[in-house]
């Protein structure tokens, strides 16, 4: 398949830029899904040593992608520890 | 409020609304270039006497309109991402108020003052005084400080409605049994009128949300003051 990429785009010029605009929203797409299965406390991988990742948040701890103004290693911890 | 006969979006009174009326029309002067220059080619393609039967390849223009839409959407998406997140934030709240959707009706609870908890029934049209707007009133005003972040927690106590402020860009579903949350904040006194945004039964159209943004003094006292349950 990369093959018939090749022999296409060197045929016609004007497919690389298709081409790597797909690529690049592929690897984003697929990036930001592995962002999330890898960081998303709603996400369970370990059953047996970390079955809840939901109930270990913490209010300094970064979950979302990207944070516009309030940066969370600044925060205040003051609730209690249980 | 929104005015007679309004087309566009209700003036900003919180930063976010800002932000989203920025976007919009960023968003929506790009889509009216675009209109525009194929309404154009249109009108030069079907106006010309030129002919052309044997177009084989077209490499330069092919290139063109790959890059340039690609760019514009790049510069149509960072933006939106930047206000998703950015009405995602929870800066540290002053306040907390709970509205809680019922049929039909909003009921609010300021737990941060000891029981201070009362309904929100539209004000029936008979009862309106000269200069009150139409289906759009409610017996208790929402009462809350302005210039300060207020996190309001959205839920409903029998079907699905939606808390919805235009003004301050706030549209948030109530969903029995979730906790919904969203960030509130006035940057100006004044009266915010919303209604409901989620179908929910016969009298869906008649419960509106009314906000009533005072100064934190003043506010301080009305709090002091109500102690309806």
């Amino acid at each position: 398949m990369l093959c018939q990429i090749i022999v296409q785009a060197k045929k016609h010029l004007s497919l690389i830029p298709l081409f790597l605009f797909i690529r690049a929203g592929g690897i984003g797409a697929a990036l930001y899904l592995l962002h999330l299965a890898l960081f998303n406390p709603d996400v369970c991988w370990d059953r047996k040593n970390n079955p809840e990742p939901w109930n270990k948040l913490c209010p300094n701890d970064k979950y979302k992608f990207y944070s516009v103004n309030v940066d969370y290693n600044k925060l205040k911890k003051e609730r209690l520890d249980f | 409020m929104a005015a007679p006969a309004q087309l566009g979006l209700q003036n900003a009174a919180s930063p976010i609304m800002e932000e989203l009326i920025a976007f919009h029309d960023h968003a929506l002067m790009i889509i009216f270039l675009i209109s525009s220059l194929v309404l154009y080619i249109i009108s030069l393609m079907l106006t010309t006497k030129l002919t052309h039967t044997s177009t084989m390849n077209a490499q330069e223009i092919e290139m063109i309109w790959t890059i340039l839409p690609a760019m514009i959407l790049i510069m149509i998406a960072l933006p939106s991402l930047r206000i998703l997140y950015m009405t995602d934030e929870f800066n540290k709240p002053y306040l907390t108020l709970k509205a809680i959707g019922h049929q039909w009706y909003w009921s609010y609870e300021y737990s941060d003052y000891e029981d201070l908890a009362f309904d929100s029934y539209i004000m029936p049209t008979y009862f309106l005084e000269p200069g009150e707007f139409r289906l759009l009133e409610v017996d208790n005003r929402t009462t809350l400080p302005m210039e300060a972040d207020i996190r309001v927690l959205i839920s409903s106590q029998d079907v699905l409605h939606s808390w919805a402020v235009p003004s301050l860009g706030v549209k948030t579903d109530a969903i029995p049994g979730r906790l919904n949350q969203a960030m509130v904040a006035s940057m100006r006194p004044g009266l915010y009128y919303g209604q409901c945004s989620e179908i929910c039964g016969s009298n869906h159209s008649f419960m509106p949300i009314v906000l009533e943004f005072i100064y934190f003094q003043d506010f301080e006292v009305w709090a002091s003051y109500l102690y309806i349950v």
